[in-house]
This record gives structure tokens, sequence and C-alpha cells, in this order.
């Protein structure tokens, strides 16, 4: 094969290489959505074949289903209060990761396993911690604070502790991310910020922070996808209950399409769930850019 | 050249492995299938074996089993959308009316006219009939359940109760006998009984008041005297701390609360026999049926073999049906205590009758009613709610259920 340009040559090669994973992404991920796009706008249920044009009526019985009203605003909650949590809470683990301490290495290993761990295993472990007679009564009991309450079938609390859950989870994780940003950073500008005199704590919020900022927008994205999607910790722990208390848009458009068998439904719900992601995602990129100083 | 060679072998690889992919995914099952779910090893065994003897009596039947180890519901209905269904498969009686109003089962009125070893008058009217619809059956329950009475002897003879409870009031006094602080902390550690925020367990007090979720036409009855008094008597044991929940124990449920020794009763089905046996054997338990409200009734649990319409060999399907739900397969899934036979030959047969513990359950019979509730699932997951915003929020029984009625209501089967 003949190529008339070394960018020709190069492009032929990137789209061979590329055509297996496209295929399997289109297959899997890109038609499959516009197939629910699709799907949404009909009453479908799988197991009668007449499948009858409803237009927008899925999204208006949505709007007016109040255990989905809920569910949007369970997983606002739950989003606003992961993301800073976790964010902050990361780029502090990394921050601390990084200086010369002793067992650095053991600790940086100990705060990933959370997040290679799989979810079920972990929720799994932290419904015995969260129950009446489990670790977290008993801790508080030994800090003299009388607790007795089951946390997962209490309508208050069964949402937090999930919440508590996926921040200890994932915080690992993101602190990989913003490990590999703290090695970008020059250590000249730490050498050049000792001579003016400034203390750790300075340099901390004067050149890390800034310095990290492409990464924290990478993690806050990533988070802020996490936590609107979050299904697998709810299904475990609460399957939603008590009361629908802990009912997410996810496990919503999971119960309605998989155990009501209203496929256009659930369609619709996951639908609306992806254009809040999209117009969050869209604010903080137009709000909080990755790149200005 | 020999980039071109590369390039075309890169090609050919990428055709191959499609084709393997489109080929694996096709499937070429020339023989009969037959699906349950997974609960134990034991049942698993006892399935495998039951089988054996099916291949033994019928050799020119071939067929695969293929059991689902989880989420049985949500996978069955997929496979029936995907036209993928076995030929035969388990269908709870409970989760029935949506089938049937989806018009996806066979009936197998025809079969039954044809097959004359096929006694369905053997069968107990109660559970043959949760598999007919509109004049037509459309399975036949393989084995039954029914909620009776566990309770604790030990705890029984420590606070002087002689005998087990017969209707509410005596449910309500042995309760609050048994109910105590065993180790003197203040707290209580030994409730009168355990109970689940959950509807079927409810409704087996609805029945027994006389009550019904909705009456034969579909009208629902939540908020009908009959149903708010029961609901009323039943979350009472709670308010008045003489019961208890699984949750308030931390426990999974009532099986763990009774085994730990919290509760000197808890309301089960025979799930609960071979899971006392094996975590707590120092329990010594004994059962008897419900207590009675105003008459006596308990709610009955059945799970049947059904074909769907689109089976590919429901002859076949028949034949195993015939077998698996007919008096010799019954007897050998059963004859273990395993699970409870459906019909009264074979009870009798297995001396169910005679022995103390299954005589309780077969004795319930009787005056079980069928739980079959004409509504798409929603209600079920609806009414839990609303019983978990009672029980877990302390909202007001009778305001939950003024609520839930509307909320209910839309989703009736016509």
């Amino acid at each position: 094969m003949k190529f008339k340009s070394i960018n020709q040559e190069q492009a032929v090669w990137a789209y061979t290489f590329l055509a297996f994973p496209l295929l399997l992404i289109s297959v899997f991920i890109f038609l499959p959505i516009v197939f629910a796009f699709g799907v949404s706008f009909f009453d479908w249920n799988l197991l009668i074949p007449d499948k009858p044009f409803v237009g927008l009526g899925n999204y208006i019985e949505i709007f007016k289903d109040d255990v989905f009203i809920k569910a949007v605003k369970n997983t606002l909650f739950y989003t606003i209060g992961v993301v800073p949590t976790q964010t902050i809470l990361a780029m502090f683990l990394a921050f601390l990761m990084n200086q010369k301490i002793p067992g650095k290495t053991f600790f940086r290993v100990a705060i990933y396993i959370p997040a290679i761990t799989s979810s079920v295993v972990t929720s799994i472990i932290f419904v015995w911690i969260y129950s009446k007679p489990g670790l977290l009564n008993f801790l508080l009991s030994k800090l003299g604070i009388e607790s007795n309450i089951d946390y997962l079938t209490n309508p208050s609390t069964v949402l937090p502790a999930i919440m508590m859950l996926n921040v200890w989870s994932t915080s690992g994780y993101f602190m990989v991310s913003f490990l590999a940003g703290l090695q970008n950073i020059p250590q000249s500008l730490y050498e050049a910020a000792k001579i003016d005199g400034a203390n750790t704590w300075q340099q901390f919020w004067k050149i890390t922070v800034p310095m990290l900022r492409p990464v924290t927008y990478f993690v806050m994205v990533m988070s802020l996808i996490g936590c609107f999607q979050v299904f697998d910790q709810v299904f475990v722990m609460s399957s939603g209950g008590p009361d629908n208390a802990s009912t997410t848009m996810s496990y919503f458009a999971y119960q309605n399409s998989f155990k009501y068998f209203r496929f256009g439904f659930g369609a619709a719900s996951a639908i609306v769930l992806a254009m809040i992601i999209f117009t969050t995602t869209a604010i903080q990129k137009k709000y909080f850019p990755p790149d200005s100083y | 050249m020999k980039k071109n060679l590369t390039v075309k072998k890169l090609a050919y690889l990428l055709l191959a492995t499609l084709l393997v992919l489109t080929i694996g995914c096709s499937e070429s099952a020339e023989t009969l299938r037959y699906t349950s779910w997974q609960s134990s090893p034991v049942e698993q065994s006892i399935i495998r074996q039951n089988l054996e003897s099916f291949k033994k009596d019928n050799p020119d039947v071939a067929f695969k089993y293929e059991p689902i180890p989880g989420n049985y519901p949500e996978k069955i209905q997929l496979m029936l959308g995907t036209h993928t269904a076995p030929d035969l498969f388990w269908l709870k009686s409970f989760t029935a009316p949506s089938f049937y109003h989806f018009d996806i089962l066979k009936p197998l009125d025809d079969y039954v006219q044809r097959d004359t070893t096929f006694d369905i008058n053997d069968f107990f009217p109660v559970f043959r009939d949760s598999y007919k619809d509109r004049g037509h059956f459309y399975g036949f329950p393989k084995d039954f359940n029914v909620y009776v009475l566990f309770y604790n002897k030990k705890m029984f003879a420590q606070a002087g109760i002689s005998a087990a409870p017969k209707n509410w009031a005596e449910l309500e006094n042995a309760a609050r006998k048994l109910t105590k602080d065993t180790n003197g902390d203040g707290k209580t550690d030994q409730y009168g009984l355990v109970i689940e925020p959950a509807i079927e367990m409810l409704m087996a007090f609805v029945y027994q008041n006389g009550g019904e979720f909705h009456d034969a036409q579909g009208n629902l009855k939540i908020n009908d005297p009959a149903f708010t008094q029961a609901l009323t008597f039943y979350h009472g044991l709670y308010e008045k701390k003489i019961a208890t929940i699984p949750s308030d124990m931390g426990a999974g449920w009532n099986g763990d609360v009774i085994g730990r020794k919290n509760a000197a009763m808890a309301i089960s089905g025979g799930w609960m026999i071979p899971y006392l046996k094996e975590a707590y054997p120092d329990i010594e338990w004994g059962v008897v049926p419900l207590p009675a409200g105003k008459k006596q009734a308990t709610l009955a649990f059945s799970t049947g073999f059904v074909i769907p319409k689109e089976a590919k060999y429901p002859d076949q399907a028949w034949t195993m049906l015939a077998y698996l739900a007919g008096k010799k397969g019954m007897a050998e899934w059963t004859k273990s205590g395993l699970a409870l036979p459906t019909r009264k030959s074979v009870a009798e047969a297995n001396g169910f009758y005679k022995d103390p513990v299954y005589k309780v359950f077969m004795e319930s019979v009787p005056f079980a009613v069928n739980f079959k509730i004409n509504y798409m699932q929603r209600w079920y997951d609806e009414s839990n709610a609303a019983l978990q915003a009672i029980f877990y929020k302390g909202k007001d029984p009778i305001l939950t259920m003024k609520e839930l009625e509307p909320r209910v209501a839309k989703y009736r089967l016509k």
C-alpha cells in the first residue's frame, strides 16, 4: 500500500487499530443509547408484541410520579454531599502521601484498596457495620454516645450512610489521580517559594491547589457522573428503601425496566438522568474550566 | 509489499473475530429446556434426582436442565421478551397474574383432558386454582407453603404458657408475657413475637379479620374497616413493644431473630425449618397454625410449572410437567420434607398428616387463602414502602393506607 503522506499513513494505521474497539463500543454503548432514546417514546412491555407510540407520554408521566421526584431529590442530595467531600479528601490524602513520611507505600496501598474491591463486597461489609448491633454503634458507644439505630432501615440515615461508603471507597481512586498531578508540578516552583519564605501551608494553597486544577476538574467530572449514576450500593444495601428514602434515579430506571417491565418508562427516566448529567457537566465546564489559573 | 500483507492479515483477523462472535451467539438446542431457580444445594440434588427418574420413565424425551442462579423473575421475563424462554419453568403463583394478563402462557386444558392419569381433582383446590385464570389452567403447582406460628418451647415453659395462642387476644397476652429483659440492662432483649413490615405477612391478619386487598372485581379494599383493623392490631403489637421487627434486632429476617433468642414466636412458612435446624440447632421449637381472628386464615404460597405459549416443544414439556407434578414425581420431590405436596394423595402417602411438624401445614390448607393480587408488580413495592413508612417512620397507619389507595389503583390489571 502506498501512502500519499505520513499523515495519511498514520490515519490508516490509527483506524486499523481503533476499528475493533470502536466496533465494540458502537455495538454495546452507542447503539443502546440511541435505541433507549427511541424506546422512551413508546409504551413498551417486553411481554406483549405491540408497543404503541406514546410520544412524550412517558416523560409527562415520569414528572407526575412522586417516586421519581423523590429519586431526583435523593440523587441530587447524594451528589451534592459526596462530590465536594470526596474531592477535598482525595486531594488532601494525595498531598499527605506525597510527603516524605515513613510507611508511605503502605498508606497508599491501604487507601487504594477500597477502590479495587468489588462494590458489592464493600457494600456487604458496610451492611454489617451499619446494622444495629454493628461496628459503628459499638464504636459510638465506646465514645460514650448512645446510639441505637439501624442506619440502613432508618429513612433519615440511610442515604448519608451510603454516601459515607461511597466517599470511603472512591477517595483512594481519586487520590491516585491527584498523586499523578502532584508529580507533574515542577519542583522548582516549591524551591522558589521556599526562597521567598513560604511555609508548607502557603505552598499548598498557592502552588499545589492551582497547579492541580486540570486534575481537580477531571476528578470533579468523574465523581459527578459516578454519583449521579449510583446504583450498586443502593441495590445491595437498601433496595431503595425504606419508603423510597434511598431510591436513586438509576435504581428507579432499573426497577421500572426490569421489575415492572415498562421499558419505555424506564428508558425515559434514564434519558432524564443523562440530560441532568450532561447539563451539570456543561455548566461545570463553562464556569470552572480546567485550564485557567 | 510487506506492509500490504500485514494490512490484509489484520483485516482477516478482524473478520475472523467477528465471525467467531456471531457464531458464539447463536443457539442450537434440539431439546426441551427446563428452568428453575436455585435456592440450596439440597434442593438442586433432589431436582436432579427427580429428573433422573423422569429420564428412566421417558427415555424418548430429550431435555436440558438450565437453572438460573439469581434474579429469576427478571431473567425469565427477559427471556420471554426475547423469545428465548425455556419450554418449562417455575412460576410463583404470587407473580402469575401479570403473566395471565399479558397472555404469554399456554393454556393446558387440552392436555388435561387427554391425559387421563393426570388427576387434577387430587390437587388441593386452593393451590390448583391459583394457576387458573378466566376458566383456563395455565400451570400446576409442584409444592406449597403456608404461614404458621413457630415458637420457642423453652421460653413458653419459662413464662408458664402451656398452650400456644389460638386467637388474637391470646397472641397478644402471650406476647406480653414473653417480652422481657433477660440480662437486666434495662433494654428488652426477648420479645414475644417477631413480625415483618411486609404486606404478605399483614395479609394473613387481614384475611383472618374477614378483609381482603381487593374484591373479586378488583376494587381495592385497603381502606375497609376489616383491613385497617387488622393493620392497627398488627402494628399495635409493635407499638406496644411486645413484638419486634428483624432490623431492630440487626437481623436479616425472622429466622435470625428467633434463632438468636430475641423473640419467642415468629410467623413464617416451611422455609424456616431447614434454616433453624442448620443455623440454630440448639433452639427447641414447636409449630402451630396461625392464631385465628374472626376466622381462621393463613396465606397460601405455591410454585408451579408453566409452559410458555412460544414453547418449541410443548408436548414434551407437558410430558415432563405431568411427571413432575404427577403423583410419582411429586412424591419423590416432597418425601424429604423440603417441600410440601399440593396433592392430597401424596401428602397421605408421605405420612405428612401424622408428622407432628408437617401436620400443622397440612391442617392449615383448608383455611389457606391464595395470595394473588391482580395488579401490576409495582403494587407490591408501593405497599411495602407504605408499611415501611408506618414501621420505620411512625407514620399513622390509617392515613398511610388512605394515601396508598390511589397510588396502587393505577396499576390495576384489567
